[in-house]
């Protein structure tokens, strides 16, 4: 688009037209202050904290929604244009509970660093004080109605980036409340507690429950790292306090997610309520004495020693790259992958799921598993008018966004509908792979984003794990297993019936039921390596905090010294 | 030159603002130069003398008829007054209780605690101060001149306000110095 010339604050600049007056300012290096507005969605003007002077208009504009003309003159910082912020910061303040003082945003607020910046020392007008009630319905975060100031950016990055909707508003002006579906309580709506609302919340209306009160912005720091619970491998930023993780968040700068997590990745790692594993474990009958490290290493070591070739090594995604290169040089014996293998030939990138026109989701339940791959499959429906296919019966998360669902006995509809599309994808998980298959090679123009569980599977495959493990007989069955808690009932099993079990673990549970010895193992925040998602693309993880269990190689290197 | 003479006083309170105007250690004792305390809740002498005074300091938010009647009084009495700490600027912790009906807030406090012993009952002397039905900040019952938010107020804010208004300037509030919470 032809650039159109703006002059803001008395710099001149050319400006794409189509832009915005805040999009102009950027460019010019003239900051504008924001408040509703966020980089990941379109801005509505719901705050008018941006408010601009726009010579030749007749009132103050929002710069975030306004779009720039030739010649267009505007002020940001004019006696006019402070006034009015400074008005429109004291009318956010008069309503609900805007105390700081019992806030456990104070410290990060965006409403409280506005009113530092322009210099609120008191609160203008008499306030209404309205008690609204606090829904504290989701596992693990609160809305606090009284904290909100009606910013939407709940509902716009639900609606936008989530793909869910399920957020929306209820009433008029100052009466106006945020609600989920219907109304009815958080934790009995659609919301899949993705936790991206909780990120982009600008005040204390949404209360994290696990990093509530731990630390404020200025008390923290910010790794940025990689998720390892699922093969899209999102980027993430660990907020850290103190050497602890209290808070992991989307990294808005990483693919393939930009931003978003799943229910998973954002929280669980901080409700983890297994014991962890910290100093080596041997059993001894049902029971497990803590063993001194050179008495469980020596043990591992005598059995390895002995078993010559005939010892499996089996890797859960938590396994990083140079970790299993560790093992490969140095473990004789097979090696297995824990799950089921994923697919590498023809694959979509979450780009590609960005793109689709439609999308065709075999067997598999995407509000269940690969979540963030779900959300690009509802946002295409709901903002681009992708469709979606559903192969396979039972229940389905993304049923709601479905404009079809058909057996597995009628690929040959799906098939004729894919040939007609421009741009489809067909997204699988191992259930789903040889239906999948079948769209495809019979479709040119298809793509195909395969899912196999595990966060690294693809690296380890190339690392030399690229079989599944299916309870092969060894000696020695060593299950490199990081903190995983995807484990089918038949992987146990078939781990009790080996002769010697050693499990390198970051948590006892569920492995006391089925290993000899447990020796520990950082988890992913405590890590640096190296992850390869589906889509084939290399992700750093990167340490967070420290810990003085071993890392895997210097497991595996204690126990080759007690081999020698 | 007279020295200016100064006052404090504390409303629905936790005393937290005064701890934080003593923590202004040496300074205050420089203060001390050209100030002449006269009435504070912990010098003997509680009320600003019907003379007047020139600064009037004031913590805590307003929760009844008494503080009320104190507020005023100061207000009547001094030629500055300063309304410090979040209670007082915008009705702070206090004002949690806003959230909840007067009488529903006496009845918890008084009968429903894990505390209270059995059988107590919410006093009803006339003696005793009468709960308004909302915490109001100060700047709802007087006109205030300057506010000093914080929880409480950080010492170098204090000490940076007081020196300022004794050395006949316009204390500004910027960057470190003004904090909520």
């Amino acid at each position: 688009m032809p650039d159109v010339h703006v002059t803001i604050d008395g710099t001149e600049i050319a400006v794409p037209s189509g832009s915005t007056v805040l999009e102009a300012a950027r460019i010019a290096g003239i900051e504008v202050d924001t408040l509703c507005d966020h980089p990941a969605i379109e801005p509505i003007g719901a705050c008018r904290i941006c408010l601009v002077e726009v010579e030749k208009q007749r009132a103050l504009q929002p710069a975030c929604t306004f779009p720039v003309s030739d010649g267009m003159v505007v002020h940001t910082r004019s006696e006019k244009v402070v006034g009015a912020r400074k008005f429109v910061l004291q009318l956010l303040f008069s309503e609900r509970n805007h105390f700081c003082m019992f806030c456990q945003m104070s410290g990060s607020c965006e409403l409280q660093n506005l009113a530092y910046k322009y210099e609120l020392d008191h609160w203008q007008f008499n306030r209404p004080m309205p008690t609204y009630a606090v829904d504290a319905s989701r596992e693990y975060f609160v809305m606090d109605h009284n904290r909100c100031i009606l910013c939407r950016r709940c509902i716009r990055v639900c609606d936008e980036l989530v793909g869910n909707g399920t957020l929306g508003l209820k009433n008029r002006g100052a009466d106006a409340v945020i609600i989920a579906d219907l109304d009815v309580p958080f934790g009995e709506s659609s919301c899949i507690s993705c936790g991206t609302c909780l990120q982009v919340c600008p005040t204390g209306a949404l209360m994290d429950r696990a990093s509530a009160y731990m630390g404020a912005s200025d008390q923290v720091e910010r790794v940025k790292s990689r998720c390892m619970g699922c093969p899209v491998g999102c980027g993430t930023e660990l907020v850290v306090r103190d050497g602890q993780v209290i808070r992991v968040e989307g990294d808005w700068d990483a693919e393939p997610n930009k931003g978003l997590l799943c229910v998973v990745g954002r929280f669980d790692p901080q409700h983890e309520v297994r014991e962890r594993v910290r100093k080596p474990l041997v059993r001894q009958g049902d029971a497990w004495s803590i063993a001194d490290g050179e008495a469980a290493y020596g043990l591992v070591a005598e059995k390895v020693a002995a078993a010559g070739d005939s010892v499996a090594t089996v890797a859960s995604g938590f396994v990083t790259l140079e970790e299993a290169q560790a093992l490969g040089s140095a473990v004789r014996g097979r090696k297995f992958y824990m799950y089921d293998l994923p697919q590498t030939d023809r694959t979509a990138t979450m780009a590609d799921l960005d793109e689709a026109d439609l999308f065709i989701v075999t067997e598999m339940d995407l509000s269940l598993d690969f979540q963030v791959a779900g959300m690009a499959v509802k946002r295409g429906v709901r903002k681009r008018g992708a469709r979606l296919i559903l192969v396979g019966e039972g229940e389905n998360g993304l049923a709601d966004w479905a404009s079809m669902r058909v057996g597995r006995a009628d690929l040959a509809k799906v098939i004729a509908m894919a040939k007609s599309a421009e741009r489809p994808v067909v997204v699988s998980g191992p259930a789903g792979l040889a239906a999948a298959r079948e769209i495809v090679s019979a479709v040119p123009a298809a793509s195909l984003a395969s899912f196999a569980p595990g966060g690294n599977g693809r690296g380890l495959c190339d690392a030399g794990f690229g079989q599944t493990y299916a309870g092969d007989a060894a000696k020695v069955t060593v299950v490199v297993a990081g903190e995983t808690s995807q484990v089918e009932p038949g992987l146990l099993d078939a781990l009790k019936k080996q002769e010697f079990v050693v499990v390198v673990a970051s948590y006892r549970e569920p492995w006391d039921q089925v290993a000899d010895v447990i020796l520990p193992m950082p988890t992913a925040f405590e890590k640096s390596g190296t992850t390869v998602c589906a889509d084939g693309q290399a992700g750093q993880v990167v340490a967070a905090m420290s810990t003085r269990v071993p890392t895997l190689e210097a497991t595996i290197g204690m126990v080759a010294e007690a081999i020698r | 030159m007279a020295k200016l003479t100064l006052c404090s006083d504390w409303l629905d309170v936790c005393s937290g603002c005064h701890m934080s105007l003593l923590d202004i250690d040496e300074v205050l004792v420089a203060l001390l130069d050209s100030v002449q305390l006269l009435s504070t809740p912990i010098t003997d002498l509680k009320h600003p003398p019907e003379e007047g005074a020139d600064i009037g300091i004031l913590t805590g938010a307003v929760s009844n008829d008494h503080q009320e009647a104190v507020a005023k009084r100061m207000r009547e009495r001094v030629k500055i007054l300063i309304s410090m700490g979040d209670c007082s600027v915008f009705g702070g912790i206090c004002a949690m209780r806003n959230f909840f009906d007067a009488e529903q807030v006496l009845q918890y406090a008084y009968t429903e605690t894990d505390s209270t012993a059995p059988g107590q009952q919410v006093p009803r002397s006339p003696e005793i101060a009468k709960l308004y039905p909302k915490v109001r900040p100060l700047r709802d019952v007087v006109k205030v001149d300057y506010y000093i938010p914080g929880c409480p107020p950080s010492a170098n804010t204090i000490a940076y306000v007081l020196t300022e208004l004794v050395a006949g300037r316009e204390p500004k509030w910027t960057d470190e110095l003004l904090r909520y919470g």
